[in-house]
């Protein structure tokens, strides 16, 4: 049995969360836009398209590509580690924004770019792999 | 490890314990970059030696300390300019204005589309009256104080703020003769031995030989405002992506040890600051042939007898802000 037999996370859920997440990016933008003077980032102005793409496009695909995407392998851990992928790419966004606006820089700033992409690439690779016991697979495949 | 797939397993668990982790990580990264002090190296002033900051153990405290650090007051004695001061007679000392044998410094409160600014006019008799200080006499991030507390620590006569090198991990820094950081690609000021400024591209001149050239102090904030006498900005030239109008500090020269300091109050109703381009027309209006802009915002302070003159703002709340480090005139 796998881990995707029980909780397994629903894509349309998934999508809706994505919507938001990018609805939440623009006024967290907009609202410290208030307090920069005037001074703006490219990073937290883009912010907003890690979860409206990174999160969109991936998900409508599998869901049209792949309708039997509840029967993955490690359907659970891909999409624990998509989206924490995707979360630390916008965390990374937000810090670089909020350090380029005050005029300066960390060190650490690379790291959770590297993270977010390597989480949501391993997250989307894992969520390609399908359930060797999954019936449904082996009849798509030996119909 | 089934207990970890059916722990995961469950609904938010991921979710939650990463947002801990990712939330922590990111009050960290804020935290280092704005908050936590890391001193690398103390200054001994005014003898102009430095140590590297120690810890209990003996063992170095200063996080990434900087083994480029080259003492070169101790290095080339022969081009530190001459301290040896004197103490003047009784100056002649008003609101707004300081006069003794050394040491001529005058203020002066002017008004240009829609923003007060404060223009003070410098002339010295021996460039070792010109001087800079570090927060607390110690190099490193994160090492703050406020320009005023500077001023009166290092019984300075007239001061402003500096570059606020400590915020930033890149820029030249070199300060009476001792060189802390030289990795960069800015414009920086230069201030020779003799107390002449220059502006040079980081990169493109090494501090090394900045250093062998005769560099005593050196900025790294910039644009230049005015060189050779031609001004240099426009209307579109800003620092980083700043708004147009803003608080400033810049620094001039019009002459031999003839020096013109300009701040600028802004981010307020009264005054909304100035324009790179205004502050530079100021500066060639007052015959600077060179001018550099540095550190403003919130940082923008000039100190004159203890007193501050400006009216320093960071926009949200009034007050001084404390920053690295500060341009100085005096006799310490």
């Amino acid at each position: 049995m796998s881990a995707s037999d029980m909780n397994s996370p629903r894509p349309g859920r998934a999508v809706f969360g994505y919507l938001l997440s990018s609805a939440a990016c623009v006024a967290v933008t907009n609202i410290y836009a208030l307090f920069g003077h005037g001074v703006r980032s490219a990073s937290m102005d883009y912010m907003f398209l890690y979860p409206a793409l990174m999160g969109l496009v991936p998900f409508l695909l599998l869901t049209a590509l792949l309708p039997r995407i509840r029967r993955r392998r490690f359907l659970r851990l891909a999409f624990n580690l998509y989206n924490s992928g995707v979360a630390t790419l916008i965390v990374g966004a937000m810090l670089n924004g909020i350090l380029e606006i005050a005029g300066t820089a960390s060190a650490y700033q690379p790291l959770f770019m590297a993270a977010g992409w390597t989480f949501a690439f391993i997250g989307f690779i894992l969520l390609l792999i399908p359930d060797s016991g999954d019936r449904t697979d082996k009849k798509a495949k030996n119909p | 490890m089934n207990r970890v797939r059916s722990f995961f397993g469950k609904p938010y668990r991921w979710a939650a314990m990463y947002g801990v982790i990712l939330t922590l990580a990111f009050a960290f990264v804020l935290l280092d970059a704005f908050v936590i002090p890391k001193a690398q190296v103390r200054v001994e002033s005014p003898s102009m030696t430095v140590q590297p900051v120690t810890s209990e153990h003996g063992d170095s405290a200063g996080y990434n300390a900087p083994d480029t650090t080259i003492n070169h007051a101790e290095k080339e004695e022969d081009k530190k300019p001459d301290t040896g001061e004197s103490l003047p007679a009784a100056p002649v000392v008003t609101d707004t204005s300081y006069k003794d044998d050394n040491i001529t410094i005058s203020i002066e409160t002017a008004r240009k589309n829609g923003t007060t600014f404060y223009v003070a006019d410098i002339l010295l008799s021996d460039v070792s009256y010109l001087k800079t200080a570090l927060a607390k006499n110690v190099y490193g991030r994160n090492i703050k104080q406020t320009t005023s507390a500077m001023a009166e620590e290092h019984q300075a006569i007239f001061a402003i703020n500096g570059d606020y090198y400590g915020f930033r991990d890149t820029g030249y820094v070199l300060r009476n003769g001792v060189s802390y950081r030289d990795n960069g690609n800015d414009d920086a000021l230069v201030i020779d031995g003799d107390g002449s400024f220059s502006v040079v591209r980081e990169g493109s001149a090494s501090m090394e030989s900045l250093v062998d050239d005769g560099a005593w102090q050196v900025f790294s904030f910039g644009p230049a405002l005015v060189l050779d006498g031609e001004i240099v900005v426009d209307s579109g030239s800003e620092v980083s992506k700043s708004k147009n109008s803003n608080p400033r500090t810049a620094i001039g020269q019009a002459g031999e040890l003839h020096y013109i300091i300009i701040v600028s109050d802004g981010r307020t109703k009264e005054s909304q600051g100035l324009s790179l381009l205004e502050l530079a027309e100021e500066f060639a209006g007052r015959g600077c042939s060179i001018a550099y802009n540095l550190d403003g915002g919130g940082s923008s302070t000039m100190v004159f007898n203890g007193r501050i003159i400006n009216n320093p703002t960071d926009g949200r709340r009034a007050g001084e802000r404390e920053v690295s480090d500060i341009v100085c005139f005096g006799y310490e």
